[in-house]
């Protein structure tokens, strides 16, 4: 499932006791994507068939597929940094 | 009469266990690998970086990447033109790579995740860098 919220955790231990969860609607982002996709499809579609003699024509038709297959896959990408020096812990986390 | 069926018919006999558990028993019996553990595809793959020991000051970095962002990534090898396939195949091969990307389809990318399940790294070094699969 393409994710729709990006969720980035800090938190600060050691008596600083800050916690942030911060969720970003990615959601808004792919709607204007989608839009920008849309409107470029017809582009897209000319472009790919003038090059198909040059074997780029392939490519750019699969292209769109390969885009949502890219971002339906990126649920569950999660990113940690834990800094122990600083006593922070970042977390980022695609859902 | 297997020696497990009949144990497990002499506790249904003396009311040890219920009908219900008895089934289950003896439908895990009827399995071949039941007791062994199910090889299923890795879910994630995972990188972690932590400092050296005794060095509790740097910083630690834990990356965990589905494995179908893996897939989908190396299903892009398939759209490469054939003639820059030819100029990568030439660069690999020039850095002793001997990789070929036009016999690279997608059927492989399942039976290469499915040998990744046991792929684990172990780096020592100033950091400890370990990428594994789960």
């Amino acid at each position: 499932m393409i994710p729709l919220w990006l969720w980035i955790r800090v938190s600060e231990n050691e008596n600083g006791k800050r916690r942030l969860a911060l969720p970003i609607p990615i959601f808004l982002l792919w709607i204007v994507l989608v839009a920008l996709l849309l409107m470029l499809a017809p582009l897209v579609l000319l472009a790919g068939l003038i090059l198909l003699p040059f074997g780029w024509g392939r490519p750019l038709f699969g292209i769109y597929g390969n885009i949502f297959l890219l971002l339906g896959s990126m649920s569950g990408l999660s990113i940690d940094i834990e800094s122990r020096r600083q006593h922070h812990l970042t977390r980022i986390l695609l859902k | 009469m297997s020696e497990e069926r009949k144990k497990i018919l002499e506790m249904v006999a003396a009311k040890k266990i219920t009908i219900e558990e008895a089934e289950k028993l003896l439908a895990a019996l009827r399995e071949p690998n039941s007791t062994s553990t199910p090889t299923t595809s890795p879910k994630y793959l995972r990188v972690r970086i932590e400092p050296a020991p005794g060095n509790d000051q740097g910083e630690r970095v834990n990356v965990r990447v589905p494995f179908s962002l893996v897939r989908a990534g190396l299903k892009f090898a398939s759209f490469i033109p054939v003639h820059a396939q030819d100029k990568i195949n030439a660069h690999l091969k020039e850095q002793g790579v001997p990789f070929d990307l036009s016999h690279f389809n997608p059927q492989d990318i399942e039976e290469l995740i499915h040998h990744l399940h046991d792929l684990s790294v172990e780096i020592e070094g100033k950091e400890q860098v370990r990428i594994y699969c789960e």
